[in-house]
């Protein structure tokens, strides 16, 4: 009978962790939730509309996290499984409330204006020093801006530009293939352009 | 030089590549093409320098602190499970 090829397991900064609550010490859980409980709330709160749904998500995706620990096989980094799982938790979350269709954005709706002045010169919020730019208020337009992204736009954006995921790694947590993550990535970043010109000409 | 003296054409075909060009995601031949027409479009480079500037944004906007209150009851909550 021909046998399995075995898959490589990878090794990370949390593999010990896991190996030593796998091997009993489920009080060494709390320190592998310390890890990852500001990145998670963060995820939640630009993936889901409010502060309590964002701690919901936290909550449950530790839940399925310690329930399913046992079976993780480190065929991928503990972070990347972390966030299939956390991602799971939304598209349930997102089942139970009943949301309308998700809207697709097309690319003809981002091209650049034929002659518009704003166009034709660099803004100075893509000029000055970044640090000049960041602050607070502009922190919390860009999360809002963000949820008010399709959801499946929104989680490729958080991954890739948020939480430094690769393309592939992205694909991989959201089942998707490549391309389709680079194509979305491209139309929420330019969504989100779209939404940083407004704040700033009203600013 | 003004828009209008290129094909909008090749705007669009450099405008669909851009997030990827900022991800160093394309062949050293694509690159070039996209750094030789946004030298000569203004709109192009403007368009290319403020999705770089989101990206930059994004990867470099403060985390939110998890609250206090919810922090202990997730605490609590992991307690119970770990010690069940």
């Amino acid at each position: 009978m021909p046998t399995r090829p075995k898959t490589k397991s990878v090794k990370d900064d949390d593999s010990e962790l896991i190996a030593a609550i796998n091997a009993g010490q489920k009080k060494q859980f709390y320190n592998l939730v310390k890890r990852y409980e500001q990145k998670l709330y963060n995820f939640g709160l630009k993936m889901c509309r409010d502060i309590t749904d964002a701690e919901d998500l936290v909550q449950e995706t530790f839940l399925n996290v310690f329930r399913y620990l046992k079976d993780f096989r480190q065929e991928t980094k503990f972070k990347n499984w972390l966030y299939r799982i956390a991602g799971n938790v939304c598209i349930k979350k997102r089942r139970r409330s009943k949301f309308a269709p998700e809207k697709e954005l097309s690319l003809e709706e981002f091209l650049p204006g034929e002659d518009t002045v704003a166009e034709r010169e660099l803004p100075d919020w893509a000029a000055l020093p970044l640090e000049k730019v960041l602050n607070r208020e502009l922190n919390a337009t860009i999360n809002s801006a963000i949820r008010s992204l399709p959801q499946h736009y929104r989680a490729i954006i958080i991954l890739r530009d948020i939480e430094g995921f690769s393309t592939e790694e992205t694909a991989q947590i959201l089942d998707l293939t490549p391309p389709n993550v680079k194509v979305r990535l491209h139309r929420a970043r330019l969504f989100l352009r779209e939404k940083l010109k407004d704040y700033f000409q009203n600013e | 030089m003004s828009r209008h003296s290129h094909h909008i054409k090749e705007c669009i075909r450099m405008f669909e590549k851009l997030s990827e060009y900022i991800d160093s995601e394309l062949d050293e031949l694509t690159c070039r093409d996209i750094e030789r027409h946004v030298k000569s479009c203004i709109q192009c480079k403007t368009c290319l320098e403020t999705l770089k500037r989101t990206v930059a944004l994004c990867r470099n906007a403060e985390r939110e602190a998890v609250p206090e209150l919810f922090s202990r009851r997730l605490k609590a909550f992991i307690q119970d499970l770990s010690s069940e």
